[in-house]
C-alpha cells in the first residue's frame, strides 16, 4: 500500500501570548522568538500512517510531502526520523498569505507527479490558521471522495475501515483505495518521540525538492478561483475589569451579584 | 635479658615442621588458582571501551593514601571503620611478617631477629592477629545481631569471616604450642600466643602439644592457601580491586562524571551490554565491597522506590560472572578459541546460516537483565551522586545509570512521558516547561536590565537560566539577585531571548545529542558576545558551565550566585543590616555541594542576612539529601507516597528552623511543594539566599518589615 501524509511547518502555538505579534500590514503572524514545528494534526495522520505500516508488517510505503519555506523541510526531516520512507518539499518562496485552494492545487499537482497513492491523509485542520480546508479541496482537486476528522484506520481485505469522530460518536466507514482522509486527534495517535539514532540518519536521506514551476503550475493558475481572503488580521484587546458588589448583609450582596450578572448578560 | 641475646633473639623457622616440599608443592595450585581468578578478573576489564585513567600519578596516589591506606571513607560509619580498620591492617601487618618469614626461608636473609623479631615479628604481629579477631567478632555481630538493610546477606559472606577468624585462630594455637614446646625465652613478646601457651602446657602434655602444633600447623597452612586461592572468586576481591578502583578514580568533581558520545564513531548511543561499558565501569563492578552505604544514601531508594544503585552494581557484576559468554557475546570459534563477534558480523552470510547460533552471539541486553536495572528503577534517579560520594572505594554509579537511560532515550525512545514532554519542549523551544506562558525576560519588568549588544560591554553576564526565568516563583529570586548586583554597583547583564536550556536535564534524562546541540549553541552565542565572567543561580547551569562547556569550547569563570554574592558582601560593596530574627536552615543543591564542593558561600549569606541564626539539617554539606529535582525527576509525578521532596522538607521542618534557605531553582519548586504538601504545624517559608540577602539589603520602606 502507497501512503502519503501532508505536513504543514506552522509557528509553534505555545508561543506565550505576551510574546505573540501580528504583521497587521502583510495580514500574517511575526515569528518572533517562536520556533517553527509540524502542526500537530499533521503529525497525528502521520503517526496513523505509521501503525497502519507496523499492522500491516512492514508492507506499506509512506511518503511525505510538505508545501511552504525551505524551512519545512525540518518537518519532512522529523518525519524522516520517525520513519517515514520518502519525503518530498514544494518549496514555495511567494510571500503571499496561504490560500487553501491554492495550496490544495500544488499539493496535488505534486502527488500526481509523485506517483499513484492509495490513501491520501492530512491533518483535520492547521494549528495556525484553523481554515480545516485543505484536506476537503486536496480530494476535489484530485477528484477523490474524503472522509474527514478520521483517527483510525484499518486494512480489511481490499477495503480501508475508517473511524471518524462526529459530534454524536463515531462513524466507521468502509472506502475503497484511493481516497483522502482528515486525520483528528485520539489517544492511539499520540506522535511518537524518534530515536536520536533515526534523527542523524534523517539528514542523509534523500529528500525531493520541488517548485510549482516544476509542476506547471503559474502564480496564476494556483490563485484561480481563489475565494479566501484574510481581510484584516489583529490579536483581540481582552478587556478584565473587576467589579466589587456592595451590600451590607449577606442577602444584599447575593442579590446585587445576582443583578449584576443579568446586567452584563444583557448587555452581551 | 642482656643487649647481645636481644640483638639474637629470633625463632626457628620451621619448627617441628618436615617434609616442608608439600608446602612448596601446594603452592603451585594455589598460585594458578588464583592467578587464573585474577586473570580471568583482568580479561573481563579489558573487554571494555577505553578510559583514561592513569594521568596525573601523584593525585592518584594522594587519593590512594587517603582512602585505601588511611581509609577515610570508610570510615565515615564509625563502627564499620573500626573493625574494616582492625582486620584490613591487621591482614597486612600478617602478610609482611609472612613475606619475612618466606625471606628468611627461601632466601636466607636474616631479618627475622633482634629487635625486629620482638617488636614487630612477635609483639605486633600477636597484637594484630589479636585485632584481626576481634574485627570479625564486631563485624559478625553487626551483620547478624544488628542487621543493617544495607548488607547484603550471603552465605559467601559468612565464609568469608569464618575462614579469616578460623585462620587467625590456628595461627595462635600454632605459635602458642611452640612456644610451649620449646621453652622460648621471648615469649612475653607473643602475649597471646604465650597465653595459648600456658594453657596447653596445663592441659596436655609435651609429646600431645608437638603433634598438635605439626598438625595445626599444616591445617593452618591449608586453609590460608586456600583462602588466597578462593579469594579471587569473592568479595573479597576487593582487597586488590579497591585500590585499583581508587587510583583509577574519577579525578574531578562529581559534577564532571558523565562521559561524552562520540556520535560520528559510536556504534550504540549509550550502553545495553556490558561491553558498553567502560574498562574503569567493569573494574567497580568487581571493587563492590556490599557495603550498601550507596542504596542506604540514595534518596530514591529511601522514600522506597526501587533504585538502589548498590544492586545494580552487584547485579551486572553477577552478570558479568555468572554469564560471560552472553554478557559479552562470546563464542568458542571453530579453531576452539574464543571470539568476538558484532552484530552486524551475525548478519553476514559469509560461513554457513546465520542461525540462532548467530543469534547466540549477540551480547546480552543488560537493561532489564536484573531487577536492579528495569527501566523503572533507571528513570528514578535524581542524579544526585550521594552513591558516588557514599562509596568506600570510589565506584562511580550515577555514570552507568546515565548511561544506560542515553540508550533507552537515543536509541529506543523508551523513557516516561512527562519527560519526553520536557525534552521536545527543549528541541523546539530550547527550555524544559512545556506549557508555560512565562517569557525569558518577565522578571525583569520594571527594572533596567541590559541584554543583547550590551552583554558586550558587562563584566559579568548573569546567566537566568530556564527555572530562573520561566517559573513565576524563581523569577523573583532572579530579581533579587538582579537587585543585589545593581546595588553593589556590578556591570552585568543578561543574555534574554538568546538564552537557551544549559542542557542539564536534557543530558541527565540521556538525551545526550540534543544537549550537544544547546551547548554549542550557548557556547556559540555566549563567545559571539566575548563573555569571560558568568553568575548564574542556577546549581545545574553552574554546573554545566563549569565542568562541561569547556569541551565545547566554553572557557568562562563561573560563579554561583551564592559565591559572587558573598563576594561582594566581603568586599564591602553590599553591607547587609540583618532585622529578621528569623531562624535559618540552608540545603545544599546537590550540583553545588556534593558535586562541586561550594558549600561555605550560601552559608555565609545566611549567616549575615538574619539574627536567628543559622541550624544545620542531619544530613547536610556532602551528605545532603536530595530535593528529588534532579536528573529531569521534577519533570516526573512522583507516586505520593513515595516523595523525595516530602523526605528532604520533613528533615528541614523538623530542625525547628522558620525559613528553609535554598540555592537552585528546582530545590525551590520541590522544597515549596514537599514543605507545602505538611498538612497543619508551623509555617515554614522557603526562600533562596538571594532573596534573604535582599531582604537584609534592600532600602528599607519605614516601619515595614521585610521578611
Ligand atoms: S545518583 Fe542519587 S538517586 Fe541516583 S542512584 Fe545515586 S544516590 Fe540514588
Ligand atoms: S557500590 Fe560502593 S557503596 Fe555501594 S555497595 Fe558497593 S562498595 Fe558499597
Amino acid at each position: 500500500m502507497n501512503i502519503l501524509v501532508c505536513l504543514k511547518q506552522i509557528l509553534d502555538p505555545e508561543v506565550p501570548a505576551r510574546d505573540f505579534r501580528v504583521d497587521a500590514a502583510r495580514r500574517e503572524a511575526e515569528q518572533g522568538s517562536a520556533s517553527l514545528v509540524t502542526n500537530i494534526f499533521c503529525e497525528n495522520a502521520l503517526e496513523t500512517a505509521l501503525q497502519l505500516r507496523e499492522r500491516a508488517g512492514g508492507a506499506a510505503k509512506i511518503t511525505v510531502l510538505s508545501c511552504g519555506r525551505p524551512s519545512a523541510e525540518d518537518s519532512l526531516r522529523k518525519a524522516l526520523a520517525m520513519k517515514a520512507d520518502a519525503a518530498a518539499l514544494v518549496v514555495d518562496e511567494s510571500d503571499a498569505t496561504p490560500d487553501p485552494l491554492a495550496v490544495a492545487r500544488v499539493l496535488a499537482a505534486a502527488i500526481q507527479k509523485l506517483g499513484a497513492f492509495d490513501l491520501i491523509m492530512t491533518g483535520r485542520e492547521a494549528g495556525d490558521w484553523g481554515a480545516g480546508q485543505t484536506g476537503g479541496l486536496l480530494a476535489e482537486e484530485l477528484g477523490l471522495p474524503c472522509v474527514s476528522f478520521v483517527d483510525t484506520v484499518e486494512v480489511a481485505g481490499g477495503v480501508l475501515r475508517l473511524k471518524r469522530q462526529t459530534d454524536a460518536g463515531w462513524e466507521l466507514i468502509e472506502a475503497t483505495p484511493p481516497v483522502v482522509v482528515t486525520v483528528t486527534n485520539d489517544e492511539h495517535n499520540v506522535p511518537r518521540i524518534p530515536k536520536v539514532r533515526d534523527v542523524m540518519m534523517s539528514y542523509r536521506q534523500p529528500l525531493t525538492k520541488l517548485t510549482p514551476a516544476d509542476l506547471g503550475l503559474s502564480d496564476e493558475a494556483r490563485a484561480a478561483d481563489g475565494y479566501y481572503e484574510v481581510a484584516e488580521l489583529f490579536i483581540p484587546q481582552k478587556e478584565t475589569r473587576c467589579d466589587f458588589v456592595a451590600g451590607d448583609t449577606l442577602d444584599e450582596k447575593v442579590d446585587a451579584f445576582a443583578r449584576r450578572i443579568v446586567e452584563v448578560t444583557r448587555a452581551l | 635479658m642482656n643487649a647481645a641475646a636481644v640483638n639474637e633473639a629470633t625463632r626457628e623457622i620451621y619448627w617441628n615442621v618436615t617434609q616442608v616440599w608439600v608446602m612448596y608443592a601446594l603452592l603451585v595450585p594455589t598460585a594458578l588458582v588464583a592467578g587464573y581468578g585474577v586473570y580471568r578478573h583482568l580479561s573481563r576489564w579489558r573487554r571494555g571501551q577505553p578510559a583514561a585513567r592513569f594521568d596525573r600519578p601523584a593525585a592518584r596516589v594522594g587519593l590512594l593514601f587517603k582512602h585505601a591506606v588511611a581509609q577515610r571513607r570508610t570510615a565515615r560509619d564509625a563502627v564499620a571503620g573500626l573493625f574494616h580498620a582492625f582486620i584490613s591492617y591487621g591482614f597486612v601487618v600478617l602478610t609482611v611478617a609472612t613475606t619475612v618469614v618466606a625471606l628468611d626461608a627461601d632466601f636466607g636473609t636474616a631479618i627475622m631477629r633482634g629487635r625486629f623479631y620482638l617488636y614487630f615479628q612477635s609483639l605486633a604481629v600477636d597484637v594484630f592477629g589479636a585485632l584481626v579477631m576481634v574485627g570479625v567478632l564486631m563485624a559478625a555481630a553487626r551483620r547478624y545481631l544488628r542487621r543493617p538493610r544495607k548488607l547484603v546477606h550471603t552465605d559467601e559472606a559468612a565464609l568469608i569471616l569464618a575462614a579469616i577468624f578460623v585462620m587467625c585462630l590456628q595461627g595462635f594455637l600454632v605459635e602458642g604450642w611452640r612456644i610451649a614446646a620449646t621453652n622460648d625465652p621471648w615469649a612475653a613478646w607473643s602475649p597471646f600466643g604465650n597465653l595459648v601457651a600456658r594453657a596447653s602446657q596445663s592441659l596436655m602434655g609435651p609429646e600431645a602439644i608437638r603433634v598438635w602444633h605439626a598438625g595445626a600447623w599444616w591445617f593452618h597452612l591449608a586453609t590460608s592457601f586456600a583462602f588466597v586461592a578462593w579469594l579471587p572468586y569473592t568479595k573479597m576481591m576487593h582487597v586488590l580491586t579497591a585500590p585499583l578502583n581508587i587510583y583509577a578514580a574519577n579525578l574531578a568533581p562529581l559534577g564532571a562524571t558523565l562521559k561524552r558520545v562520540d556520535f560520528e564513531r559510536t556504534e550504540s548511543f549509550g550502553v545495553n551490554t556490558l561491553g558498553g561499558f567502560t574498562w574503569k565501569d567493569l573494574l567497580d563492578l568487581d571493587a563492590c565491597t556490599e557495603c550498601g552505604r550507596c542504596t542506604a544514601v540514595c534518596p530514591a531508594n529511601t522514600v522506597g522506590k526501587e533504585l538502589s544503585p548498590r544492586d545494580i552494581i552487584l547485579g551486572l557484576r553477577d552478570l558479568m560472572h555468572e554469564r560471560p559468554r552472553e554478557a559479552f557475546g562470546l563464542v568458542a570459534s571453530n579453531g576452539g578459541g574464543v571470539g568476538e563477534v558484532s552484530a552486524a558480523a551475525c548478519t553476514t552470510p559469509a560461513d554457513k546460516e546465520p542461525t540462532a547460533d548467530m543469534e547466540a552471539r549477540k551480547p546480552l541486553p543488560i537493561i532489564g537483565a536484573v531487577p536492579a536495572t528495569s527501566p523503572v528503577a533507571l528513570w528514578q534517579c535524581t542524579t544526585c551522586a550521594a552513591c558516588m560520594e557514599a562509596c568506600p572505594v570510589f565506584i562511580e554509579q550515577m555514570p552507568k545509570i546515565v548511561d544506560m537511560r542515553r540508550f533507552l532515550v537515543m536509541e529506543e525512545a523508551e523513557f516516561p512521558d512527562s519527560m519526553q514532554e520536557a525534552v521536545m519542549s527543549l528541541e523546539r523551544r530550547g527550555h524544559p516547561f512545556s506549557g508555560t506562558q512565562a517569557t525569558r525576560m518577565d522578571w525583569a519588568e520594571g527594572l533596567n536590565v541590559r541584554t543583547g549588544a550590551d552583554v558586550r560591554e558587562a563584566e559579568v553576564l548573569l546567566w537566568v537560566g530556564c527555572g530562573g526565568a520561566l517559573v513565576e516563583r524563581n523569577q523573583r529570586v532572579t530579581r533579587a539577585t538582579a537587585q543585589l548586583l545593581e546595588q553593589a554597583g556590578v556591570s552585568f547583564a543578561v543574555m534574554g531571548r538568546e538564552e537557551k536550556c544549559s542542557g542539564d536535564p536534557a543530558r541527565r534524562i540521556g538525551n545526550e545529542f540534543l544537549f550537544e546541540q544547546l551547548a554549542r549553541e550557548n557556547v556559540g552565542n555566549l563567545n559571539k558576545y566575548g563573555v569571560k565572567k558568568v553568575v548564574t543561580a542556577c546549581p545545574h547551569c553552574f554546573n554545566t558551565f563549569r565542568n562541561e562547556y569547556p569541551q565545547y569550547g566554553g572557557a568562562f569563570e563561573v560563579f554561583h550566585h551564592s559565591e559572587f554574592l558573598a563576594r561582594l558582601v566581603e568586599e564591602g560593596r553590599l553591607k547587609p543590616v540583618p532585622e529578621s530574627g528569623k531562624k535559618v536552615t540552608f540545603h545544599d543543591p546537590c550540583y553545588l555541594g556534593r558535586q562541586n564542593g561550594v558549600y561555605d558561600a550560601p552559608r555565609e549569606l545566611v549567616q549575615i542576612s538574619t539574627r536567628g541564626g543559622a541550624v544545620e539539617m542531619p544530613r547536610s554539606r556532602n551528605n545532603s539529601f536530595c530535593c528529588g529535582g534532579g536528573g529531569g525527576m521534577s519533570f516526573v509525578d512522583e507516586p505520593p507516597d513515595k516523595r523525595v521532596n516530602q523526605e528532604r522538607a520533613r528533615e528541614a521542618v523538623e530542625t525547628g528552623a522558620d525559613v528553609l534557605a535554598v540555592g537552585c531553582p528546582f530545590c525551590m519548586t520541590m522544597m515549596e511543594d514537599g514543605v507545602g504538601a505538611r498538612k497543619g504545624g508551623r509555617d515554614v517559608k522557603v526562600l533562596d539566599v538571594a532573596e534573604l540577602l535582599w531582604e537584609a539589603s534592600r532600602p528599607r520602606e519605614a516601619g515595614k518589615q521585610n521578611l
